[in-house]
């Protein structure tokens, strides 16, 4: 049927909206309506009386006002101050002041996918979302791992944030407290990049080298002890990154950390960044108070770090800005995003 | 002076198995492959082939034919008589076989478009499977024009039967050559034209296309990858274009290195190919490309190189510097 959709229009021009991205945590929703703000558009999450997450354009039809202000009742939400009512698919279902609802009245309805740990929504052509595998992020929920984490609005667009991920030479330079000394030691080994169509994947493989003192401490080994470490890092998605740390401990088992990163973009400058930090050893609470301030602190550094950037940016525009050969996977990912957007609009060669 | 190799980019590989075989058509076998553990393939969009790495020199390309949501790699392989046995090899593999792939890359990506006009000639029709399902999903609208010998040669008829009378089979027993004059007789700017299939018929589309805006046309070629280099580096000229300077780039440096030593200020950085600093522009000159950073369409182009690794293939460069 025709509609009088509010279509959400494409307001941040240079990320791919034929993606999914996570709206909010699974624990973030409720009866109780969230407003988010997705690639620029305002949504609307809530649950239906059956746990099912629904995501909608956060604004009524009649007038403009955010139905996240209003009510979930049952399996639907109630717009404040004009009272029409919408389901779960978007459709309004009543209005107060006459029996028959406006004909083809409607908000659009985000398709959704909740894994557990995250709401993910798309903010593409609906129809494609089914064309489409959302990101796995299974370890988040798996007891053999051990997760703390916490997220943050960063005044920085999702570019600058891939940018960051995908190249963490930085990381001794602004956390030398965190930073395994392994960074440290001298140029780093050999980076391996390996890129498929939509995503690149990059490692390195230290040689044996001291871990930081924290890092000794929760793992419960002497300081001077120099294991084979290795770094990982992963552009799953526009939406996802999968950063890696392995300790070899030489009797054949190892000692892993996983770093997840859910990216978000709220506008063309500002990034909603989900970070969690996974280990699968030392799963005591006594190691969480250890090292959940370290992270903490660490990457709130990054994200200062990355705000004043992006204010150089806007303040002084772009510049050509020379390259690295550890720039080599963050080269790939711009590719790969440029590629997705041009797709994605249309754009003649 | 080049710092030892400190960066390795290359494609994704992994070891996949067989999980089904089927017949869907005349010497034509749907293979369905898998990850072992059933772990995630990377993901892809329609268009999107894998290399078969049937032994370290001898690779196949085959379009990726299912959906991009499916936890699996479908292919579908003609058995075609070739000098090494390539497409013969894949051809049998039996269900339970374990193969090496590499990539996926999509140099045939579906670009968003009001509207498609599809023309697959035999084999061709498997990148167009998921651009169908594509371009439906995205409101589009489209016509598919698929010939081949005969219809029992032609794969995915009943596939295709779903879509009514957007698909046309034209088998060539029955009704002769696709209508190419008829089918591409109507240029206009918010269509765009996929085609797949056997040399002589996208060097016909080609031709027909040419009377349509340009970038309306997208095709798939199944070149097989090239990496071997016949012989030594040869010698060649760059002219500077901007500083009206010519150099002469000896056979054992690089262009990059020419263009200093003529005291022109270019930037460079990794000077592998990898980081994209000494990206130029060409503007004559049929080039070289070595590099890891241009993808097929790009490098088609010859607008771009990296001059730290690439050369000329001819005699002369004119380089936007």
């Amino acid at each position: 049927m025709s509609s009088h959709t509010h279509s959400p229009a494409r307001r941040v021009s240079n990320v791919p909206h034929e993606a999914w991205y996570a709206a909010a945590l699974s624990t973030e929703v409720g009866s109780t309506p969230l407003a988010r703000r997705v690639l620029g558009q305002r949504v609307v999450l809530f649950r239906t009386s059956t746990g099912q997450a629904v995501a909608l354009t956060d604004r009524c039809v009649h007038a403009p006002v955010a139905l996240s202000e209003g009510r979930v009742q049952g399996d639907e939400i109630i717009a404040p101050y004009s009272g029409f009512r919408y389901d779960a698919s978007g459709t309004c279902t009543s209005v107060p002041s006459q029996e028959r609802v406006p004909y083809g009245a409607r908000v659009h309805a985000y398709p959704v996918h909740e894994d557990g740990s995250f709401i993910w929504v798309w903010p593409g052509e609906p129809a494609l979302a089914a064309l489409r595998r959302p990101p796995s992020t299974e370890w988040l929920r798996d007891p053999a791992w051990t997760t703390f984490g916490d997220q943050v609005e960063t005044r920085a667009s999702i570019r600058l944030m891939q940018d960051n991920f995908a190249d963490i030479t930085h990381v001794t330079h602004v956390d030398p407290e965190i930073a395994p000394p392994a960074l440290g030691d001298g140029p780093p080994p050999p980076l391996e990049v390996q890129v498929s169509e939509t995503s690149v994947s990059f490692w390195r493989e230290y040689p044996p080298a001291p871990m930081p003192a924290w890092q000794s401490l929760v793992m419960e080994l002497p300081a001077w002890r120099r294991l084979p470490q290795r770094e990982e890092g992963e552009f799953v998605s526009p939406g996802l990154w999968v950063d890696r740390w392995t300790v070899d401990l030489e009797d054949g088992r190892s000692a892993r950390w996983i770093f997840t990163h859910a990216l978000t973009p709220v506008s063309e400058n500002s990034t909603r960044h989900v970070w969690r930090v996974s280990r699968d050893f030392s799963p005591s609470p006594a190691v969480d108070g250890t090292v959940t301030p370290l992270f903490t602190r660490y990457y709130q550094r990054v994200r200062h770090l990355l705000e004043d950037m992006q204010r150089i940016v806007d303040e002084d525009g772009p510049v050509f800005e020379v390259r690295v050969a550890a720039d080599a996977a963050g080269s790939q990912v711009r590719r790969i995003m440029d590629r997705l957007v041009a797709d994605e609009v249309g754009v003649r060669d | 002076m080049s710092e030892p190799t400190t960066t390795h980019v290359s494609e994704r590989e992994c070891d996949v198995v067989v999980r089904a075989r089927r017949l869907v058509a005349e010497d034509v076998v749907e293979l369905t492959f898998g990850l072992e553990d059933d772990e995630e393939l990377p993901a892809w969009t329609p268009g999107a082939h894998v290399d078969l790495m049937l032994a370290p020199d001898l690779l196949r390309q085959y379009s990726l034919c299912g959906s991009p949501n499916d936890r699996t790699y479908q292919v579908a392989v003609l058995r075609a008589p070739d000098s090494r046995g390539g497409s013969m090899a894949v051809h049998e593999l039996p269900e339970g076989a374990r193969v090496r792939i590499r990539g996926p890359r999509n140099n045939f990506p579906l670009v968003r478009a009001q509207r498609y006009i599809f023309i697959a000639g035999g084999i061709g029709i498997t990148p167009m499977l998921p651009m169908i399902e594509e371009a439906i999903a995205s409101g589009a609208e489209w016509s598919l024009h698929y010939g081949g010998r005969s219809r029992s040669s032609m794969a995915y008829l009943e596939r295709l039967a779903a879509y009514g009378d957007r698909v046309h089979v034209v088998p060539q027993d029955e009704a002769g050559l696709l209508d190419l004059g008829s089918i591409l007789g109507s240029p206009d700017d918010s269509t765009r034209v996929y085609c797949c299939g056997p040399e002589p018929l996208l060097a016909a589309v080609e031709a027909l296309c040419s009377a349509w805006p340009p970038g309306s046309l997208h095709l798939e070629r199944f070149a097989a990858k090239d990496v071997v280099r016949e012989g030594a580096d040869q010698p060649f000229e760059a002219v500077l274009q901007r500083r009206g300077v010519t150099v002469t780039v000896g056979a054992d440096e690089s262009l990059f290195d020419a263009v200093r030593a003529a005291g022109v200020s270019v930037l460079g950085s990794c000077l592998e190919g990898i980081c994209g600093t000494c990206e130029t522009g060409v503007l004559e000159g049929d080039v070289d490309h070595r590099d890891s950073v241009l993808d097929a369409e790009e490098q088609e182009a010859m607008d771009t190189m990296m001059i730290c690794v690439s050369r000329c293939r001819g005699e002369r460069l004119v380089l936007d510097l």
